[in-house]
């Protein structure tokens, strides 16, 4: 049989293919952007980047309702974003089967937040799976397809980043041929009026009841019997937390679900008679664990198993200890790593275009409302100018309230980017426009979806699947959305950047700065246009250039009235030139112009 | 070989038959033995590919579980970068907990520095002599490990100095140094030169396949030492 090693992402993929997928869509996000990613390279399959999460919903969406199997793919935040049609495609119900895939990031290594995405199944009634590792990635994706036509109803699999970014074995299969169904014209099930929508959440009612039970029967509740001293020990446990339990506790019974939305109680109650002690262990929220209590079984949980981040083998085996059990693989807590080591968190590439505006922004000390994007690193040292990033599309919103709220003294800016504009901006700048608030919009048009790894956006010349399309104008868009003050500004020219702040920020009436230089990393790396060179003479280690944080510059042996000299790295410097813009005494200059 | 901790495998997992006398891997990961290989780096070295080479000797050595995890986040902004693989008859959780790993690869100084505490007590420490200042290091706070290859020589482990950028420069390119580094760390394990050589030709592009074959053969002779 044919077997790959495969990251959980490019096995939802693969067990989307071989269940016929036909159409993707979704914006990319930590920790899923793989999945559509690797869909695209599949034939048969129309994938594309959606412009948000919302979007590529209903794309999908509508492409199940049109009959054919579909597909769309999230993080956490991106289904908060799609929330609306996530919870009425489940009264709805689709044609062609529909897949949802949400990954979530206990521990939250993208950032953002780590929220629990299991309530969604309980919000919206969805029915949902959770695989443990690639292999059951590509199988419940399979079988989520086949569940979703047989309860007329969108399946999600949820992942965990442990399960998305983990490779481990599959055995994978062939493409089943899957016909498109015939769509019809039904009203009744596809217009959420009041008088179809309430025997709609009737009949949604009646489903969850039926899924119950074959959750209860289900193969994917799996009870694993246990060996030796902790055999009666058991041990209720999903998704990332499964494989985090059977290596802290290899003995222990347990029972595995992989439906956890709507819970098969009824299994677990007959679980729970046959053990002497009864755990929980799950991230996050204590999920199962309310459920359970509800249903009248004592169980222990989150008094072990922290709420918090990703419940890694040894957090389990802690846990598990402190409950007190004998388990001498986990009876201290040893070190990962020296802590007393210079961090080395990621900084903003070498000539990256979002370096000159933000140094820029710090010079005049103006409160920075940014948004979501590689920008953000600018938030830490040394530039540290930001005041807020919270989600996608809060830059223009909160800058227009702020504002409202009477501003403050230097100034105030949103600052977002191309991708970010596209996905949620643009409707905040309409709102800011048409109440008549002065704001200020840095839009950095890097040309590309650069944080998540380069994906495209309506700015580009070409989709996911290769076509040649129209690229957006994003000064028409603001132009249209009625902003007068519209100014592009070359982000390398550093003079230029405080001169477009400070006119926007005078400017009487909404204003928007747009950049102009793209991405280094993406869509292929940028070369070097030249590069710059210190002249150790005239140096004075003034620090004046390292504001920037430009990971090419570092301090040379050599030092001036107590402090180093700086020296440009050769083999990486990119020419972007703004060091030597920055040196007051002219120490830097382009190499060969000495 | 380092000393094997008794790890985790089911019971039915342990007893390998007759395979094992003719098989030096089957032997090895007898008992439920995991090899827990920590790769670590910084963004753009080359550690995720060093990491597939390893998983795919593994592979195709055949009859093993391989599992892998990779530093989530944004490697290629000049982060930290690990890269976990595990390999046994049976493996379960793909991250290796911590104070469990076998080898560490540390392909940057500092970040082998920092990893040093999780290697298990006569486990396996390969650090590249390639020192990497963070942009940080010239805010202040904080100071970069210049002695941190001295510090790691101090007598407590199994250490293994590559200067890998130098001999990745006598076979003729810098970039093949990651390859190098898995040469050091290919002696260790019970796989067969052919077997890394199938595993190489996996994940580089055709046209460097000689120049990388050199590499891990130049790195091969640095591990022996
Ligand atoms: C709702 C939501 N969807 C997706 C993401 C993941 N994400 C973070 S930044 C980003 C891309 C931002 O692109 P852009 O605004 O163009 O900035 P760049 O990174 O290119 O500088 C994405 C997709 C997110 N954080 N939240
Ligand atoms: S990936 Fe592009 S936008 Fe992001 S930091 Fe690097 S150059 Fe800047
Ligand atoms: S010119 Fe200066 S700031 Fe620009 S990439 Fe080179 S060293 Fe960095």
């Amino acid at each position: 049989m044919d077997t790959h090693l495969m990251l959980g992402n490019e096995a939802v993929a693969r067990g989307a293919w071989e269940a016929g997928v036909q159409v993707a869509a979704a914006y990319p996000g930590t920790p899923s952007t793989e999945i559509v990613a690797n869909l695209a390279k599949y034939d048969g399959v129309y994938a594309e980047w959606s412009t948000n999460e919302k979007v590529g919903y209903e794309v999908a969406f509508g492409a199940a309702v049109g009959g054919v199997r579909a597909l769309t793919a999230m993080k956490s935040a991106g289904a908060s974003v799609a929330a609306d049609p996530l919870i009425s495609s489940v009264y709805t119900g689709i044609c062609g089967g529909l897949v949802v895939i949400v990954a979530g990031d206990p521990g939250m290594s993208s950032g953002m937040t780590e929220q629990d995405d299991r309530y969604f199944g309980r919000i919206s009634n969805m029915p949902m799976l959770e695989p443990a590792d690639s292999q059951e990635c590509h199988d419940f994706t399979r079988l989520a397809f086949a569940l979703s036509e047989t309860y007329d109803v969108p399946v999600m699999v949820r992942l965990s980043i442990q399960t998305a970014h983990q490779k481990s074995l599959v055995r994978v299969g062939e493409r089943d041929a899957v016909a498109r169904r015939d769509p019809g014209r039904h009203a009744d099930k596809y217009c959420l009026l009041p008088k179809f929508s309430r025997p709609l959440h009737a009949s949604l009612l009646a489903r969850v009841a039926r899924l119950r039970d074959y959750a209860e029967a289900s193969p994917l509740t799996r009870v694993e019997p246990g060996t030796g001293a902790f055999a009666r020990i058991g041990v209720v446990t999903s998704g990332a937390a499964y494989i985090s339990a059977r290596e802290a506790l290899p003995g222990a019974t347990f029972l595995k679900l992989g439906i956890v939305h709507p819970l098969p109680l009824e299994a677990i109650k007959r679980f729970a008679a046959t053990v002497e002690r009864l755990f929980v262990v799950e991230e996050l929220e204590p999920y199962l664990e309310e459920q359970i209590l509800a249903a009248g079984v004592a169980v222990e949980g989150k008094q072990w198993f922290s709420p918090l981040g990703e419940l890694t083998p040894v957090r389990v085996g802690r846990g598990f200890y402190a409950a007190g059990l004998d388990l001498p693989r986990w009876a201290q807590q040893k070190a990962a790593e020296d802590d007393s080591v210079i961090p080395r968190p990621p900084v903003l590439c070498t000539g990256c275009p979002h370096r000159g505006m933000a140094t820029a922004m710090k010079k005049l000390d103006l409160d920075v409302h940014g948004d979501i994007g590689c920008y953000d690193l600018t938030s830490l040292p040394p530039v540290s100018h930001m005041h807020a990033a919270v989600e996608m599309g809060a830059s223009i919103p909160m800058e227009q309230g702020f504002t409202r709220a009477g501003g403050s003294k230097k100034g105030s800016l949103a600052v977002i980017g191309d991708s970010t504009f596209l996905h949620s901006g643009l409707t905040g700048l309409l709102n800011a426009v048409h109440q008549r608030t002065n704001v200020t919009v840095l839009i950095q048009d890097n040309s590309i979806t650069a944080m998540t790894g380069g994906q495209t956006n309506p700015g580009n010349e070409k989709t996911l699947a290769g076509a040649q399309t129209k690229p957006v104008d994003l000064a028409g868009i603001c132009r249209a959305l009625g902003v007068e003050h519209i100014v592009t500004v070359d982000p390398y020219d550093y003079e230029a950047c405080l001169e477009a702040l400070k006119a926007g920020l005078a400017c009487d009436g909404p204003a928007v700065i747009i950049t102009n230089r793209p991405c280094m990393l993406f869509p292929r790396k940028v070369g070097a246009d030249g590069i710059y060179e210190v002249d150790a003479e005239l140096c004075n280690a003034c620090q004046q250039c390292m504001k920037l944080g430009c990971p090419s510059m570092h301090h040379a042996a050599a030092v001036f009235k107590k402090r180093h000299k700086v020296d440009i790295d050769a083999s990486t410097c990119t020419g972007c030139s703004l060091c030597a813009q920055l040196c007051t005494p002219g120490a830097i200059k382009k190499a060969g112009d000495a | 070989m380092s000393a094997k901790k008794a790890k985790t495998a089911p019971a039915a997992s342990r007893t390998r038959g007759g395979k094992a006398a003719a098989d030096p891997a089957a032997r090895h990961y007898a008992g439920g033995v995991v090899d827990d290989i920590m790769v670590v780096g910084v963004g753009g070295q080359g550690v995720i590919v060093a990491a597939a080479i390893i998983a795919d000797a593994a592979l195709l050595h055949g009859g093993l579980e391989v599992k892998l995890s990779e530093t989530r986040g944004m490697s290629q902004r000049g982060g930290s970068v690990s890269s976990h693989i595990r390999i046994g008859a049976t493996v379960i959780a793909p991250s290796i907990s911590p104070g469990e790993v076998d080898y560490l690869l540390a392909f940057e100084a500092a970040e082998g520095l920092r990893l040093a505490p999780s290697v298990v007590p006569g486990g396996v420490t390969i650090v590249n002599t390639q020192q990497i200042v963070p942009p940080l290091a010239a805010q202040g706070e904080h100071s970069y490990p210049f002695d941190a290859v001295a510090r790691l020589d101090d007598g407590s482990r199994r250490l293994t100095v590559v200067d890998g950028n130098a001999v990745a420069a006598q076979v003729g390119d810098l970039r093949v140094a990651g390859v190098v580094l898995v040469g050091a760390l290919s002696t260790h394990l019970p796989f067969a030169v052919e077997t890394w050589e199938r595993a190489i030709a996996r994940n580089v592009p055709a046209s460097w396949l000689e120049m990388n074959r050199a590499a891990f053969a130049a790195g091969r002779g640095v591990g022996d030492a």
